[in-house]
């Protein structure tokens, strides 16, 4: 009716006006106040995450050391002494710990947050806490994990000094073009995964199934060049984008910094499944109070 | 209720060129609307800390629940994904100043819990917005946020984030906090040993300790025993001296006299009447005494306490 029509007309005219001058400034000093909130329960959540992994055991926080290291003592029994594979370049247990530890980190951040808006019901109906702030954390847990397993390699590679380990200054490089590669990546696909999972609960077994295959097409325990593929199985192996990510930080290992189309890749990769998850994320947004 | 807030945009709808005939339209509308809420009030008056604008909240129910792919994707091509809409609020406006204190009445499902989280901005409206100043602490369930693994004081700092207070901020409040909890020596345990009053008594303590500007309280002060709560009352007396605004959402109305001077009466998600206390129990209780009469249940008697 008329009335309605007026009203979506003074709407429009109204919000112009106010846009121009006053609204901003309040919304950037709440905006910062918010952040500085969002700051403190991020921290605060990391840090119950890690306590909670290893509560009430008695070595504690040295299992995030020990852990890596028991696995790949496993994987290394099981594919160098029964299957007999060798590695193409490093030596074979710093091959397959590094490349245990990068897939790790994605499984780790990915897993840990798919379920993470709904197991913090509470708070997120309760509480005033920015819906991101959950995948963040979660993917900051896993990138603290992933330390620790920095650790663990380091150690590997120290006692394994008398069997021909090199140290190269490349290792450095981990740490800084490398990681916030993967950690674009690996959020891209958390706030992804947590949205839909909100929605339907049957993401959570799809994604286990997955991340299996996933983690046997990725070269963690074998490596590509070995294996003989065939033409076309071959190119589907190079769709992974997990590849790039294992290969680089075990070119890193060896000596050699990466190529441009390396990282080309991995940052092209990573920003593009950000920019994804985070799009799906901000849509769903509104809607996860309704369907949890 | 609709047409209130539009005269303040109307009057300068009414400047700009070339608007006559909606002009008489705008003319209309003001005769009719009694107290027009300003909209630039909340910027030029600091003492405004809630700002309530032609808020609405619409939500769209699934018929059915369906919460896995494969059910969704049968519904969809069959074409039975069916949804209600339910508007849990129309058109509230509501402005609370500095030191107040509200109370938000109203039967189950009036919208009062669904204006209290709006407030507290735990969920948007799907019209309107609210704007707010100063540090708010929504109570809207003791102890929410707690981690059951942790101990009493891990969950003092966490709780305390997610207030917004720093680890070094909390340190301060700490003593106090555990004092008024009564827990001493419990504050070591972890808190999944702890009895559903221990829970409430440490969740309400971190809330009061933190002296917030505006507590927003969602039926959860009658938690521990007569002592306990006695202390609360005082707490909340103490905050309400020191100038803290209140909303409070509760069906007891004696609590709320003693707590409130001013009350909202909700409605199936619309304000129908706002005044003293009360003015406003009296006129619910009313309410409630006549459709307690009409539905023939003669036993249940008077739907308050």
């Amino acid at each position: 009716m008329q009335t309605n029509k007026l009203r979506k007309y003074i709407l429009i005219s109204g919000q112009t006006e106010m846009s121009n001058k006053r609204q901003p400034k309040i919304k950037f000093k709440a905006n910062a106040l918010q952040l500085k909130k969002s700051m403190v329960v991020l921290g605060s959540m990391v840090k119950k995450n890690i306590k909670n992994q290893y509560r009430r055991s008695v070595l504690g926080i040295i299992w995030t050391v020990l852990n890596p290291l028991l696995n790949m003592l496993v994987m290394w029994f099981v594919f160098d002494k029964i299957f007999g594979r060798t590695s193409s370049g490093l030596f074979y247990p710093v091959f397959i710990l590094s490349g245990t530890i990068v897939f790790n980190l994605m499984r780790g951040a990915t897993t840990s947050s798919l379920p993470c808006m709904v197991t913090n019901y509470d708070l997120l109906t309760k509480t005033r806490v920015p819906y991101a702030v959950f995948p963040i954390s979660q993917n900051l847990s896993a990138l603290v994990n992933f330390g620790f397993s920095l650790i663990a390699l380091l150690v590997l590679m120290l006692c394994c000094i008398p069997q021909g380990v090199e140290f190269h200054w490349t290792m450095f490089m981990i740490l800084i073009p490398w990681l916030p590669s993967i950690m674009l990546f690996s959020m891209g696909i958390s706030f992804a995964l947590c949205s839909i999972y909100v929605r339907f609960r049957d993401i959570k077994h799809l994604y286990d199934v997955f991340l299996t295959l996933w983690m046997y097409v990725t070269p963690i325990f074998y490596s590509l060049e070995s294996l003989k593929l065939g033409n076309t199985i071959n190119t589907i192996m190079h769709l992974n984008p997990m590849l790039y990510y294992v290969n680089y930080v075990r070119q890193l290992l060896m000596g050699v910094v990466p190529d441009a189309i390396t990282h080309a890749i991995c940052y092209g990769v990573g920003i593009l499944v950000f920019i994804v998850g985070f799009v799906i994320f901000r849509l769903s947004r509104k809607k996860f109070i309704l369907y949890i | 209720m609709m047409k209130r807030n539009k005269t303040e945009k109307d009057e300068r709808i009414a400047f700009a060129p070339g608007m006559k005939e909606i002009d008489i339209d705008a003319a209309e509308i003001m005769q009719q609307s009694t107290a027009p809420p300003d909209e630039y009030a909340f910027d030029r008056d600091n003492d405004i800390l809630i700002d309530v604008h032609n808020v609405s909240m619409k939500y769209r129910m699934p018929t059915e629940k369906i919460d896995n792919l494969k059910e969704y994707c049968i519904k969809l091509v069959k074409g039975q994904l069916r949804y209600k809409t339910f508007e849990a609020l129309k058109d509230v406006n509501l402005q609370v100043r500095r030191g107040e204190s509200l109370a938000l009445i109203g039967r189950n499902g009036a919208g009062k819990s669904t204006l209290l989280r709006i407030i507290a901005g735990i969920i948007e409206p799907t019209d309107g917005y609210v704007r707010t100043r100063g540090n708010m602490v929504p109570l809207l369930k003791l102890g929410a946020g707690f981690e059951i693994n942790a101990t009493g004081k891990e969950n003092v700092f966490l709780n305390g984030a997610m207030l917004g207070f720093s680890h070094k901020e909390m340190q301060k409040k700490y003593d106090s906090i555990v004092e008024f909890a009564e827990l001493g020596d419990f504050m070591n345990v972890p808190i999944k040993n702890y009895s559903s009053g221990m829970l409430s008594r440490l969740g309400f303590a971190i809330a009061v300790d933190v002296n917030p500007d505006v507590l927003l309280i969602d039926e959860i002060l009658g938690v521990g025993d007569a002592i306990f709560q006695k202390k609360c009352a005082q707490k909340i007396d103490e905050l309400r001296a020191g100038g803290t605004t209140f909303i409070v959402v509760s069906h007891s109305m004696a609590q709320i006299n003693k707590l409130c001077q001013k009350a909202v009466y909700l409605k199936d998600g619309t304000i129908v009447d706002s005044g003293t206390t009360l003015e406003i129990t009296r006129k619910y209780n009313a309410d409630c005494d006549a459709i307690a009469r009409a539905q023939i249940t003669p036993k249940q008697g008077n739907e308050s306490k």
